[in-house]
């Protein structure tokens, strides 16, 4: 689905990513692991446009999208979300939902927004996450787990096909991990390809079917959860040398 | 109620000139409420999209002189002017636009800083073309009034651009267009990521917003006659457009309005108190600092909230665009 070549950033000194040649792969979850700093949260910014590769290349199914902005790969079917939840603080949730509907046309662009037929779906898309009841609450009045609920829907909303989550349980409750997961793969059932990002190894080696781990910036390994688990690369670079 | 004093106010407003005894105070009415529609063309792009620029002068200044030029140097009807003049800035500023936009922050303050400077120093350069620094005359395309009808009318002529402004600022406002540049506004990587194409819609809104500057710079020109480079390319005329909106509230429509009709009149009372000085231009300064450290929202900030959740459908908040 996605399939990286040689790709490469650096940042002054520090190389945040290095001959990460990677394929993720469709249909399924996959998911990104390695330690704090690896280079995971890099390597999302660089599939989806945020940054530019040093060198190396991306492929979205059989396009080059290396280098293209984010705007045009979100519209191949690229939907991501960020690590630190982000969200429009000061607009309203059913507003949130709506900036990710797409727009070509003038006549849609000037139409007043709150179509009958969109905020039907806005509200489907928050139902499912669980926070319909907050539709007319700003962004910011949003607890934190439900803000990345949000985010989550706001996502949804564009339809992607892939969908980047960068550390979905992070800072969230237990309960609400739970809530997430089933809904991972109730959406993955439905067609979504996943690619997580995830410190907790419980819902990763619980939920996904394939997983690439890094290390300082590179890939070391990939394959099945029972695979990886007992690779002897992984428990390095995890308990150190 | 709400529809009855509007009407209310606003045949206050078209009626302004023939309530006050002099005409002096005409001319006060034609200032105010010219700022009052610079003010919310700047709004378009400072209130919408979040882009501050204290540069929107040169647009201005572009617009006069254009118009300007066109009447006095080739004897252009003055409509025509002022139409090739005002669509002539638009696309320059479409295409400073595209430059300008890739920066954000306290860089694109600079950058729009930059650009008023560049044409200020062109106008004074510019010798043949603009009269340097001595003052560009454009003669009066209403030569059979006397000044005081010549106020009255322009008055109306400005009023007649402020509904304009208006109107545009809230269609833009309640769109889906305008949804995508306050995306732009709150988190402009996050509206990226979801598929906004925010450098266009950007350069749009930065474009949309010089144009009608530029038509309050064409019609300046007709009305006051005597185009002066030093002021009308000012960094400081840009900053009033930028206090008024932020001391009314750059998230209501009516926002930049309430600011240009405290900020204009003050102005002219104190120049009239204390004569030529450069006074304005620190009171300027000080008054913005003061509205960006107190009162970001401006005076406007936070009223209508529960009203809005009563009457708006539910999309939008009302500082977000209801009127
Ligand atoms: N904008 C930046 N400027 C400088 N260095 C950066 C920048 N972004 C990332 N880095 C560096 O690149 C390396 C990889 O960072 P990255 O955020 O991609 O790691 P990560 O795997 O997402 O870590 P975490 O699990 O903590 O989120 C780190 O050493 C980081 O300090
Ligand atoms: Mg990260």
């Amino acid at each position: 689905m996605i399939t990286t070549a040689g790709l490469r950033k650096s940042y002054g000194g520090v190389t945040a990513v290095r001959d990460a040649t990677v394929e993720v792969l469709p249909g399924k979850i996959n998911a990104l692991i390695g330690p704090n700093g690896s280079g995971k949260t890099t390597f999302f910014n660089l599939v989806t446009g945020l940054i530019k590769p040093d060198s190396g290349t991306v492929h979205y199914r059989d396009t080059d999208i290396t280098g293209r902005s984010p705007h045009r790969i979100a519209h191949l079917g690229l939907g991501r979300t960020f690590q630190l939840c982000r969200i429009f603080p000061r607009m309203t949730v059913l507003e949130n939902m709506l900036v990710a509907v797409r727009r070509t046309r003038l006549r849609e662009l000037l139409a007043g927004i709150g179509n009958p037929a969109e905020i039907e779906r806005a509200r489907g898309w928050l139902r499912r996450t669980g926070i319909e009841h907050m539709e007319t609450a700003e962004a910011r009045e949003l607890s934190y787990g439900q803000q990345k609920l949000l985010e989550l829907a706001a996502v949804l909303m564009a339809e992607p096909e892939l969908i980047l989550l960068d550390e979905p349980a992070g800072g969230v409750n237990p309960a609400l991990i739970e809530r997430l997961v089933t809904l991972i793969r109730e959406l993955n059932a439905e067609g979504h390809t996943f690619l997580v990002v995830e410190h907790n190894m419980d819902m990763v080696m619980g939920m996904s079917d394939h997983v690439i781990v890094f290390d300082r910036g590179a890939p070391i390994c990939a394959g099945p959860p029972r695979q990886v688990r007992s690779d002897p690369r992984v428990l390095e670079a995890y308990l150190g040398v | 109620m709400r529809i009855v004093s509007s009407l209310l106010l606003v045949a206050a407003a078209l009626a302004y000139p023939w309530l006050v005894p002099n005409y002096y105070l005409v001319y006060a009415g034609v200032l105010t409420v010219m700022y009052a529609a610079m003010a919310t063309s700047w709004n378009i792009l400072g209130g919408l999209s979040g882009y501050v620029s204290l540069g929107h002068s040169a647009f201005f200044g572009l617009g006069a002189y254009g118009t300007g030029l066109l009447v006095a140097r080739l004897g252009w009807p003055w409509p025509l002017a002022l139409g090739v003049s005002t669509a002539g800035v638009a696309l320059f500023a479409a295409l400073v636009g595209v430059a300008a936009v890739r920066v954000r922050g306290a860089s694109f303050v600079i950058v729009t800083i930059a650009l008023v400077s560049a044409m200020n120093l062109l106008a004074q350069g510019w010798r043949s073309l603009t009269g340097g620094s001595v003052a560009l005359q454009v003669p009066s395309p209403f030569a059979g009034l006397h000044r005081g009808q010549t106020h009255l009318l322009f008055y109306h002529l400005f009023l007649a651009l402020l509904a304009a402004v208006l109107l545009a600022w809230w269609l833009i406002s309640r769109s889906r267009y305008g949804s995508g540049l306050r995306a732009i506004r709150e988190d402009e990587d996050k509206a990226e990521s979801l598929g906004v194409p925010t450098a266009a819609y950007k350069v749009v809104a930065f474009a949309l917003s010089a144009l009608f500057v530029a038509l309050a710079g064409g019609l300046y020109a007709l009305w006051f006659g005597s185009l002066d480079p030093i002021f009308v390319f000012s960094v400081v005329f840009g900053a009033s457009m930028v206090l008024m909106s932020l001391l009314g509230g750059r998230r209501h429509l009516l926002g930049p309005l309430l600011g240009a009709l405290i900020v204009a009149p003050a102005g002219e009372y104190f120049l009239i108190a204390l004569g030529e000085t450069q006074i304005h231009l620190t009171a300027t300064g000080v008054l913005l600092v003061l509205v960006v450290l107190f009162m970001p929202e401006g005076i406007l900030a936070r009223r209508w909230r529960r009203d809005h959740n009563r009457r708006a459908p539910q999309v939008l908040r009302r500082s977000d665009g209801g009127a």
